[in-house]
């Protein structure tokens, strides 16, 4: 998955205003709950892992 | 009996090793003014330099402006709007005088008037009003608030890629990383340094350099933490510079300010978002994303909530089902007393087909009985 935090967090929120307006039937609950979990893991795991190495940049320094 | 010598003689002696050491030299000090006297109408003005640590006051000189150099302390005056008074802290060029009568002295030259403590202040003004003047586009004041171009750059959700515009080796610098590195949620950070000078004169030119080549390759970095560690006033002249100020306001990537002060803001906190120390920045950083992951987390109880209860609802609505099923079934209707009929195996709704002489079959709940019918009639009286 690659997105950004803001549409990871969008498509959670379409997924609760769905859920709350009732637009989800009993059928589809189990795939949407499995997106559900997944936007969730990606934003927890990208908040916690490093991208890139930390870089340094000592331009100052010659 | 040991020589003796005149009092005159020792003090020529005295004066001999002043002149050796200070003759013709000036030296700038800084120092705190005392037991300040002057006296306008001679153009003389006798004070006291003094040094503390503390309260206790560990070193003290005379000081005194001829009418030669008077005019320095009316310029002081003048620059600053506030009197020249005791308590205040000047830089002054001085020169070592010695007399025989008065002792010694250190004669002022001249004011550094760059570090006059209201001076600064005055100086900012002019430049925050020519930023304005010259930036509408960029700066705005309304209701006592600067409002840039910066400060209004929406941040993103999360806030993970730091470029940090420091000094090498300075408390800012360590505090701010300390700070990142530790942080109790365990959120993952990339610092990237641009280390440069940020005190004295040369220093703005310096941080617009480094901020040059942040804005080159901007799309690496969240946000743009400048930091270092507390010091005096006048320590801040850089981040009170027009250019670098201006450059700030508009520069495309968000700013936090951490210039160490909490009493002093600088011209550059005023066009950034302000933190007041490098911990600050840092921890200001930290919560940012604590707040997404905190609304994120709640998005997730709704969610798996309103699920719990689609589940539960849907569990509820089959056994309403079960019942009405249960309470409609043939057993439960013979439960409670009432007869099915049929003829050759066929429930009888309509009793058409009865007649004397035909034979059906009752259904009760533990019986069956057999039987032919005598007699039919219409229902007008029973039930």
């Amino acid at each position: 998955m690659n997105m950004t935090y803001n549409e990871a967090y969008k498509q959670l929120s379409t997924l609760v205003e769905q859920i709350e307006d009732n637009e989800i039937q009993l059928d589809t609950l189990a795939e949407k709950v499995a997106q559900a979990k997944e936007l969730i893991a990606f934003c927890e795991t990208k908040l916690r892992t490093i991208e890139n190495d930390v870089t340094k940049a000592f331009s100052d320094k010659k | 009996m040991p020589q003796q010598l005149k009092l005159s003689e020792l003090i020529n002696e005295i004066d001999d090793a002043i002149q050796n050491r200070f003759a013709g030299k000036t030296f700038w000090i800084t120092a705190e003014i005392t037991d300040v006297k002057k006296q306008t109408d001679k153009r003389w003005c006798f004070l006291k330099f003094i040094e503390k640590e503390g309260n206790l006051i560990t070193t003290e000189m005379k000081g005194v402006f001829w009418s030669n150099t008077f005019y320095n302390v009316e310029k002081f005056e003048q620059l600053t709007g506030q009197p020249f008074a005791s308590g205040l802290q000047i830089t002054c060029n001085v020169r070592v005088r010695f007399h025989k009568r008065f002792g010694i002295d250190l004669e002022v030259l001249e004011i550094d008037h760059s570090y006059a403590p209201g001076k600064l202040a005055l100086e900012k003004d002019l430049t925050l009003e020519r930023l304005l003047k010259e930036n509408p586009s960029l700066i705005r004041l309304a209701d006592g608030q600067y409002y840039t171009y910066n400060k209004q750059i929406e941040l993103p959700a999360v806030l993970q890629k730091i470029a940090l515009v420091t000094a090498p080796n300075s408390d800012g610098q360590r505090d701010f990383k300390q700070e990142i590195a530790n942080n109790q949620y365990g959120y993952a950070f990339t610092v990237t340094e641009f280390l440069t000078q940020i005190q004295g004169d040369n220093s703005s030119k310096l941080i617009v350099q480094q901020l040059q080549l942040i804005e080159s390759q901007k799309e690496k970095y969240h946000l743009v933490a400048i930091v270092r560690g507390g010091g005096s006033q006048t320590d801040f002249k850089p981040f009170d510079d027009y250019e670098l100020s201006k450059y700030v306001a508009g520069f495309p990537l968000p700013v936090f300010t951490g210039i160490g002060h909490d009493r002093n803001t600088s011209i550059v906190d005023l066009m950034a978002r302000q933190h007041k120390t490098p911990t600050k920045v840092a921890s200001s950083i930290i919560d940012h994303n604590y707040n997404f992951e905190s609304a994120l987390v709640n998005l997730k109880e709704r969610f798996f909530g309103s699920a719990e209860n689609l589940v539960e609802r849907a569990k509820e609505n089959i056994r309403q089902l079960k019942r009405t099923v249960k309470a409609y079934s043939p057993s439960t209707i013979l439960q409670k007393g009432y007869a099915i009929i049929t003829i050759n195996g066929k429930i009888i709704i309509d009793a058409e087909k009865i007649n004397p002489g035909t034979e059906i079959k009752t259904i009760l709940r533990d019986e069956l009985i057999y039987s032919t019918v005598t007699k039919k009639s219409i229902n007008e009286h029973d039930l």
